[in-house]
């Protein structure tokens, strides 16, 4: 603003009294002189007029009504505090992140498809089906958890508990083999003592075995009754004398072999030959 | 007193600090920011930012209405500084729809006597004034909000934009002049 004085008012004493003016708190010798130099300066006169006028249009400016829901959104975020406009502003604080925090970031980034597929139930009971497995082996074999605490790693250590389980796995297989020795050892001796006659009573519960069958397959007594073993011909019809095989034998003829007629000794009979054919 | 009970975690003494003082951060809110939409998120933020804060208020120093006012002013700032790539610079024919949705309720209330033809120019008056301020720089504009729609005076206002008050009267006068002079180039096209 330039400074011209007039009417022995400068323009920027005029401009700092503007405000007064509008207010209406000038009053006395200095209103007087506020309002000469407004008629009188050429650039103070035109804006007096138009910071009156802006302030004219400003009293017609009323006030606007707040949104209805404006309080109970600020009552609620006030316990909640978030806003939409908070959120957009996330990116511009996530610069503030400590590196921890982004490693962390980073590695649930990377971990989410693994995580994905460890959730599945079908996992999940691999997951434990394994680790029972393994601690019923951990049991097994004798291994503690709190024995871990006290494992050390140095090389002679290592190299020690090597040798150690090596023996105990060697000891563990001989004494299975001596048991065993000692079990065949103790079979054959009750073998050897038991009396020729009960031999058949030891094998009776055998024979009650064959009710539990399920096989299918005929029992070996029906073949007992044919043949005695595979290559042995049944005779439907057995000759009352010596049979054409007992000729044909050089055996003398079995007197304990069969005869259905023991009255007609020498009856030649045609001789009919069935094979009875298990399957 | 309402602040020292809200504090102490009386939750109806900030209810009654938030139906007290929404209207005028709103209405600062939105003479700053031009838009109904900007003016209720900034609004809220207002709110979060003095709850949070509600324990550093020192009676001594100020007024309670002085304190809200300078955080409303302190995040309008903000605001301002981060949409300054993206505002909106219209020429003040545009009409937004963000004003149709802040028409005043008392101006609805008031002119259902007056004649059709009178209350959309007054209507279209209210828009034409607010786009003008919008385009007002922030320094001018904050101080002609407070001081003329809000009616603070001009030590509150110093106070709340840390400036003499000389500095204020001076833009405040600087204000309403650019403002009148927009609204004359405006009206100058349109006649």
């Amino acid at each position: 603003m330039p400074d011209h004085t007039s009417n022995g008012m400068q323009c920027h004493e005029f401009d700092s009294l503007v405000s007064d003016m509008l207010d209406s708190v000038l009053t006395g010798n200095q209103l007087d002189r506020f309002q000469t130099h407004s008629r009188t300066c050429s650039v103070c006169g035109p804006l007096f007029a138009e910071v009156t006028a802006g302030r004219n249009w400003l009293k017609d400016l009323r006030e606007v009504e707040p949104p209805v829901s404006l309080v109970n959104n600020i009552l609620a975020s006030t316990t909640g505090v978030d806003t939409q406009r908070l959120r957009v502003n996330m990116p511009a604080r996530q610069t503030r992140v400590s590196w921890i925090e982004r490693a962390q970031a980073w590695a649930s980034g990377a971990m989410q498809p693994v995580w994905g597929t460890v959730r599945q139930p079908r996992f999940a009971m691999s997951f434990g089906m394994a680790f029972f497995a393994l601690s019923v082996a951990l049991s097994v074999l004798g291994v503690k958890p709190a024995d871990l605490r006290q494992i050390s790693l140095r090389p002679s250590a290592v190299r020690h508990a090597y040798y150690n389980t090596q023996a105990r796995v060697v000891r563990y297989y001989d004494n299975i083999k001596l048991v065993y020795q000692v079990q065949a050892a103790v079979r054959e001796l009750k073998r050897n003592v038991t009396p020729a006659g009960s031999r058949p009573a030891e094998s009776a519960p055998a024979k009650k075995d064959h009710k539990n069958d399920t096989t299918q397959q005929p029992e070996q007594k029906q073949d007992r009754n044919y043949s005695q073993n595979e290559n042995h011909l049944i005779l439907a019809c057995a000759p009352l004398g010596p049979s054409v095989f007992d000729r044909l034998s050089p055996d003398p003829p079995n007197p304990d072999r069969f005869n259905p007629d023991p009255l007609n000794p020498d009856l030649p009979v045609v001789s009919v030959t069935t094979y009875r054919r298990f399957v | 007193m309402l602040v020292r009970r809200c504090v102490a975690g009386d939750a109806a003494a900030w209810e009654e600090i938030v139906q007290t003082y929404n209207r005028r951060i709103y209405n600062i809110c939105y003479r700053f920011a031009g838009s109904s939409d900007d003016a209720e998120d900034l609004a809220q933020e207002v709110f979060i930012k003095m709850y949070r804060t509600l324990a550093s208020y020192d009676s001594s120093k100020g007024a309670f209405v002085t304190w809200v006012t300078t955080i409303t002013r302190n995040l309008l700032v903000d605001h301002f500084r981060k949409t300054k790539q993206d505002r909106i610079t219209d020429s003040l024919d545009a009409t937004s729809s963000a004003h149709e949705d802040a028409q005043p309720l008392s101006e609805q209330i008031q002119d259902q006597s007056a004649p059709p033809d009178q209350r959309v120019r007054s209507r279209e008056v209210q828009e034409s004034v607010h786009a003008a301020l919008a385009r007002l720089s922030p320094e001018l504009r904050e101080a002609v909000i407070l001081r003329d729609l809000q009616d603070f005076d001009y030590r509150e206002i110093a106070t709340v934009l840390k400036v003499p008050e000389g500095t204020v009267k001076s833009r405040i006068n600087r204000g309403r002049a650019e403002l009148a002079r927009l609204l004359q180039r405006t009206y100058r096209q349109v006649m």
